[in-house]
């Protein structure tokens, strides 16, 4: 089982967008059993698959709506309220990925309250239990038996969760926007990464597929920005050799009324999906080589 | 016409991701530092430390009966100083330990472990290996850590560089070992190493001193393991056990080269023609010739040539040349008589 993140420390760099589009390329066009996971309390990962409602309990923040197959006569069910959450990892609780419209793409969706909660911690025994989490939950058998893969979307931070997403990956993909500040971001994961390779195991490496250039236009700011990391010699090899170009397409699907409802069914001579095709394929082969 | 703006990520962040990038392929997973707690720390029983006190016996005390009890005693007296300090200011440089089952053992650093459990701690700092060191790396740390120690006696240390030294021959098969393959892996400088390889190499008789703590000093022992003479080594180990310097021990080795330089002259080679004749050689100084003549003179025998030479001035070298060649001739005829 691979474990697949996207993250950048800042936000508005297109995380989500890949999530969703790799998560959807592996399982409908490799037909690999994927989870996503989605670990950031805006939830707008959540979101693109289910009716996230709001939580009474924290008017800003949303939270995953009845689970499907809650049932409030079942007296296995007496203990649940219905919804369940990637958050209950934090809370000793256990997490019921939801189905979504695509066959073989369950959702771990998020809690806004319940990971805002998680990413503030900081007495450092509790820090430590939360790095942990979610690796100990991707590695329970399990976990392990039901999915061949797991994409997770992660917070626009360095705090907590993002570090226990760098713990529970096996692979990172850094999206960035060609601009000074969001390259300022692939400062901060390169800096996750390292302290997470300097204590891994060496069998178990965690693995940096690269920086992915994302909304890319053809103006000379992203193009000279692009050509100096690439020409950068310890830089250079990590600056993937694809990209997403700015889409407004890739925006339109996130729509909840869109049809179609993902790039991949759109035409095959579509300019977006062949773009995401390409993408895609060259990180699973990279990841599943 | 303005010049055309061209944008890149700024210097800084640049240098900033590449080293970045590179500590992550130069480092990964080597180790890592954490808080252990102290219970689950146990000593290395191959670490070439020789403390006589363990574990139990900080945690228990002494057992008056135990055949070590001075010389723990001793050492527990000195662990106490450590742990006075620890006490006030802790634990400055974390120990080295690798993980083994439910417990870690200690690469480097037993003194301070010891000593924190006397000062009362429950953690200590530590630098984590996720696997045990291969043998030549764990005695490369260990070395390193003692290195920086004044409490090791140079057979300790010895014993130390020859225990990396067979760790690495172990590991990268029989190779030769020379100063340069030592300063390479201790890194250490090329004139340590050649010291150091030279007092393993020493004759017996020099090891034995340096066992028993006679010789103290790396250069001396290196310096007196290159005598060759047995005599003469063992001159200079007197001298050294006395108390000599460095420099009055290469005195003494100077000294004696050059008597042997004289004996080995007078045995001349057979090269050459057949000499039928001697050359009695030339000197810049003349008082050589005024002593072999006066030498000669104040013999009974030759005492009536005394006047010849009365008149000679020292100071002129014709002179001095020409009332040699008298004497040579003098010389000449009182033999044929």
């Amino acid at each position: 089982m691979e474990i697949i993140a996207f993250v950048n420390n800042k936000g508005g760099v297109g995380k989500t967008t890949c999530s969703k589009l790799m998560a959807e390329y592996l399982s409908k066009t490799k037909n690999l059993r994927t989870l996503c996971i989605d670990f950031d309390p805006q939830c707008n990962f959540s979101h693109q698959y289910l009716r996230m409602e709001i939580d009474p309990a924290a008017p800003e923040g949303l939270m995953p709506p009845i689970h499907p197959d809650y049932d409030p006569n079942d007296p296995d069910d007496d203990d649940w309220d219905g919804r369940s959450s990637i958050s209950e990892i934090f809370y000793g609780k256990g997490v019921v990925p939801y189905p979504t419209y695509v066959p073989n793409l369950d959702i771990a969706p998020g809690h806004a309250e319940k990971l805002l909660s998680a990413e503030s911690v900081r007495r450092s025994e509790v820090v430590d239990k939360v790095h942990k989490q979610l690796a100990s939950f991707l590695n329970s058998p399990d976990v392990r038996a039901a999915y061949d893969a797991v994409v997770i979307d992660t917070a626009p931070s360095k705090g907590p969760l993002t570090i226990s997403v760098m713990k529970a990956a096996t692979h990172i993909i850094i999206p960035s926007v060609m601009e000074e500040q969001p390259v300022q971001g692939i400062y901060g994961m390169l800096q996750l990464w390292m302290q997470e390779s300097l204590i891994r195991e060496k069998t178990r490496p965690l693995q940096l597929v690269g920086i992915l250039p994302n909304m890319f236009k053809q103006t000379r700011l992203h193009k000279d920005i692009l050509t100096s990391l690439q020409g950068n010699s310890a830089i250079g090899k990590y600056v993937l050799p694809v990209k997403f170009s700015q889409r407004i397409v890739f925006a339109e699907v996130d729509a909840a009324d869109s049809t179609p409802r993902s790039i991949f069914d759109f035409q095959e001579q579509h300019v977006a999906k062949s773009e995401a095709m390409e993408v895609c394929s060259h990180i699973a082969e990279r990841i599943f080589a | 016409m303005t010049k055309k703006k061209r944008f890149g990520i700024s210097e800084a962040l640049t240098r900033g991701l590449s080293e970045t990038i590179h500590v992550v392929e130069n480092n990964t997973g080597i180790f890592r530092n954490v808080i252990l707690p102290l219970s689950r720390i146990e000593l290395d029983p191959d670490n070439p430390r020789k403390l006589s006190i363990d574990l139990s016996d900080i945690r228990e005390g002494i057992r008056p009966e135990d055949p070590l009890y001075q010389q723990k005693s001793a050492e527990l007296e000195r662990l106490k100083e450590l742990a006075h300090t620890i006490k006030a200011n802790g634990v400055i440089n974390p120990v080295v330990v690798y993980k083994l089952g439910e417990t870690y053992r200690v690469v480097a650093g037993e003194r301070r472990c010891l000593a924190s459990i006397l000062a009362g701690k429950q953690e200590i700092e530590a630098r984590v290996f996720n696997e045990k060191p291969k043998g030549f790396e764990l005695k490369l740390i260990q070395w390193v850590e003692n290195t920086a120690r004044e409490d090791l006696t140079l057979d300790e240390r010895l014993g130390n560089v020859r225990d990396i030294l067979r760790e690495y021959l172990l590991q990268h098969g029989e190779v030769e070992v020379t100063a340069t393959l030592l300063k390479n892996i201790t890194g250490l400088s090329l004139s340590q190493t050649t010291y150091y390889l030279a007092a393993i190499n020493a004759p017996e008789d020099v090891q034995t001193e340096i066992q028993n703590g006679n010789i103290r000093n790396l250069d001396k022992a290196a310096l007196i393991a290159g005598i060759s003479s047995l005599d003469l080594r063992r001159q200079a180990m007197d001298a050294c056990i006395n108390g000599s310097s460095l420099k009055e021990i290469r005195g003494i080795i100077s000294q004696n080269k050059m008597l042997n330089k004289n004996r080995a002259a007078i045995t001349a080679s057979t090269r050459g023609r057949n000499t039928a004749k001697i050359n009695m050689g030339t000197t810049l100084n003349a008082d050589v010739i005024k002593t072999i003549i006066e030498c000669v003179v104040a013999h009974r025998e030759y005492d009536k040539y005394l006047s010849v030479f009365t008149q000679v001035n020292w100071m002129d070298l014709r002179q001095t040349t020409k009332a040699f060649r008298k004497l040579i001739e003098l010389m000449e005829h009182e033999m044929v008589v």
